[in-house]
């Protein structure tokens, strides 16, 4: 005798592509909704840096006579090159050191058991936990007893290690198969070999996503530079943006434009790293 | 702590200096450094002063000047860290609401303690008696006025045109301008009036104005007792609140109320004189912008009060207190002024360039809208400086309670601002 449930079945077979392609086209509706959500502020703010000054604040979808005089004055106002110069070597050199002081000691971390090492790593975490603004004078006392005021020295010194990278790769690491690496050992490898030879490879995905929040939080810092920094030439761009408003009135034509500049090498790393984030959000996802 | 150490070392070296008076020129090369606050913003501020820098050192080969861009809500706190850090600091772009800390607390120097009497009157001649009062505490001058505007009712003459106001006749009072909002708020959809009075970066500068137009004041004048309490105060507060109340005003945002203006939305806006440049590039092609005098309560004579900044010199070094008050010189000098004024948009404290063709004659016939400004200017009610190193406290918490009684739900405006002067007066020094 045939049960409600075999009764039904053979229905539910006809009715399943129809309704996977309806969830299907709902679902992409949904998605190409959202993206468009997400990406219409970058589009404003393209168009709004395409409008002449007194056409700013108009609603229509593209301006009725778009230039590119907002880049042009943005560019001449600000030492906008050399701003952007400035914020990718720092974030590039933040971006390096810190990954370097993050491997080194996650691995430590993650392969040694030494006495202390747990009061060690909660130490390092609650470091996470002071806002930067409480350290940031005497850090400032600091580079100008050492004679880096105004240097782009200056700008990376303090952020050479960092808990949140430290306690990432550690984790990442302590869950790397111990297989392998005592596959290596048996080899012959040396730590030193294990580590940049079969881990970090091996973490690409996590390493690449780190690399980029890294990045971009060095990209968007301000208030460091803003107390260290005398003068544009040794600034960054996230300074030259704010330079562009005032309490006499925003210029939002050319602060658009610079935006639009600051934001595109921002966009070309993302789009270069693309498939190792995805990558290591799959395998997070997955894990 | 670190305040009272660093007012207790600048005392001592300010006790040191006032014995001594500064070289007559400027014979070793020396560089000073410039904090100032419209190297900050790009464009014209930026522009005019590297402009004047570059006049400056041109004629005076031995200095060389290093400006220092800060924003003007953060120069306090910078010199605090540079100086404890030991960074020279030699001249200041100082808003004036921060005078009376940098006197008692950042080392400002009193002129009168380094420059011969001679000199100092010398220069002095020419410039409006009410500007140079700004900078003076306890008789001594601490700062040098220098960029300057008062609070202008700037409006919109196409709206007014629309609602059938005559554009000729903007509203010289708080009564009429009530009038003038309630027939633009029946009609249409725009919004009657904004006002720069309340915000973050206000502090008391405007409402110093409006309190002073009717008579009272927010602190006494030896800045020992605050009396926003007062009925005077009070009877100008309830009448923001009546405004707000009937619809003709809304508690925005500085960006909101600027770019409500700029973009035709606003009929009337009362703000500094500085943002004129703001409002012309937005008018322009799309409506006629005017600007009126700051209204007055009834009959009682307008004073506006002034925004903008000092020139406060904080160098310990004779040679560099010679180099920074030439460059003090300049920067107020006829010429400075005609700089100031028409590449950055603030007022000339020399009132004579105003017609002399050789400076900003030409200028002014082509820029009616600096008229009410300057017009306003023998009347003008000096900011008075809030005491301490409590001062922002002390303002924040007076200009919320002022803000919580003309927009809050209570209407009990006298027990608001009494409940307040209570709480600021135990915060003065």
């Amino acid at each position: 005798m045939m049960t409600d449930a075999a009764k039904l079945s053979p229905m539910r077979t006809r009715r399943a592509p129809a309704l996977a392609s309806w969830d299907t086209a709902v679902g992409h509706a949904l998605m190409i909704f959202v993206s468009l959500l997400c990406v219409f502020p970058i589009y404003w703010m393209i168009v709004t840096s395409l409008r002449p000054s007194n056409a700013i604040f108009s609603t229509n979808l593209w301006p009725d006579a778009a230039s590119l005089d907002n880049y042009a004055y943005a560019l001449q106002a600000v030492p906008m090159t050399r701003m952007l110069t400035n914020t990718f070597l720092v974030s590039l050199a933040v971006t390096l050191v810190q990954l370097l002081t993050g491997i080194l000691a996650g691995y430590a971390f993650a392969r040694w058991r030494f006495r202390g090492s747990a009061i060690l790593f909660g130490a390092i975490a609650l470091t996470w936990l002071v806002p930067l603004q409480v350290v940031m004078i005497p850090n400032y006392l600091l580079v100008a007893r050492l004679g880096m005021i105004d240097t782009l020295g200056a700008l990376i010194l303090p952020h050479i290690a960092s808990a949140f990278a430290i306690m990432l790769l550690a984790q990442s690491m302590r869950s790397f198969p111990t297989e392998v690496v005592e596959a290596a050992r048996m080899d012959g490898a040396t730590h030193w070999e294990i580590l940049w030879q079969v881990i970090v490879p091996n973490l690409r995905g996590t390493i690449a996503s780190l690399a980029i929040l890294i990045f971009i939080t060095t990209w968007n810092e301000y208030f460091w530079p803003l107390l260290l920094t005398r003068s544009t030439e040794n600034s960054v761009v996230q300074i030259g943006l704010q330079m562009f408003i005032s309490s006499e009135g925003t210029q939002w034509g050319p602060l658009m434009a610079a935006s639009t500049m600051a934001s595109l090498p921002i966009l070309l790393i993302y789009l270069l790293l693309q498939r190792q984030v995805i990558a290591s959000f799959m395998k997070s996802g997955l894990r | 702590m670190k305040t009272s150490l660093i007012a207790l070392a600048f005392a001592t070296s300010a006790t040191m200096t006032s014995a001594q008076t500064i070289p007559e020129s400027v014979t070793e090369p020396v560089t000073i450094t410039f904090y100032n606050y419209n190297l900050a913003s790009a464009g014209n501020g930026a522009d005019a002063t590297n402009k004047m820098i570059a006049e400056f050192e041109a004629a005076n080969p031995n200095v060389t000047v290093k400006g220092v861009p800060v924003p003007p809500q953060d120069i306090a706190t910078r010199l605090q860290a540079d100086l404890v850090a030991g960074q020279p600091i030699d001249l200041v772009q100082m808003p004036f609401a921060a005078l009376g800390f940098a006197a008692e607390n950042l080392g400002a120097v009193a002129l009168e303690d380094i420059v011969s009497e001679a000199e100092l009157a010398g220069h002095f001649e020419g410039m409006v008696p009410n500007g140079l009062e700004l900078g003076k505490l306890d008789g001594k001058t601490y700062g040098l006025a220098y960029t300057f505007s008062t609070p202008v009712l700037f409006y919109n003459a196409d709206i007014f045109r629309e609602v059938g106001l005559d554009p000729e006749n903007p509203p010289a009072t708080w009564e009429a301008l009530k009038a003038a909002g309630d027939q633009i708020k029946a009609t249409t959809d725009y919004l009657p009036l904004a006002t720069g009075i309340y915000g973050p970066t206000a502090l008391d500068w405007l409402m110093q104005g409006v309190i002073a137009s009717n008579g009272g004041a927010v602190i006494n004048a030896d800045r020992t007792k605050m009396t926003f309490a007062e009925p005077e105060a009070i009877e100008a507060v309830e009448m923001l609140r009546s405004l707000a109340q009937a619809g003709i005003t809304r508690n925005l945002g500085i960006t909101a109320q600027m770019e409500g203006m700029a973009a035709g939305n606003t009929a009337m806006y009362l703000q500094t004189s500085a943002i004129q440049g703001y409002l012309v590039k937005g008018a322009e092609d799309n409506f006629e912008l005017r600007a009126a005098a700051m209204p007055a309560f009834g009959d009682k004579p307008v004073k506006p009060s002034n925004s903008g900044s000092a020139l406060s010199l904080h160098s310990t070094d004779p040679a560099k207190q010679r180099a920074a008050w030439e460059l003090m010189k300049f920067l107020t000098s006829k010429r400075g002024y005609t700089i100031i004024t028409s590449e950055i948009g603030y007022l000339p404290l020399r009132p004579e360039i105003v017609e002399d063709p050789e400076y900003l004659g030409e200028w002014v016939k082509d820029h009616p809208l600096l008229q009410p400004n300057l017009a306003q200017l023998k009347n003008l009610a000096p900011y008075v400086p809030l005491p301490g190193p409590n001062y922002l406290q002390i303002g924040i918490s007076m200009m919320d309670a002022m803000e919580m009684a003309t927009f809050g739900e209570d209407d009990d405006v006298k027990a608001t601002l009494t409940e307040a002067q209570e709480r600021t007066q135990r915060l003065m020094p």
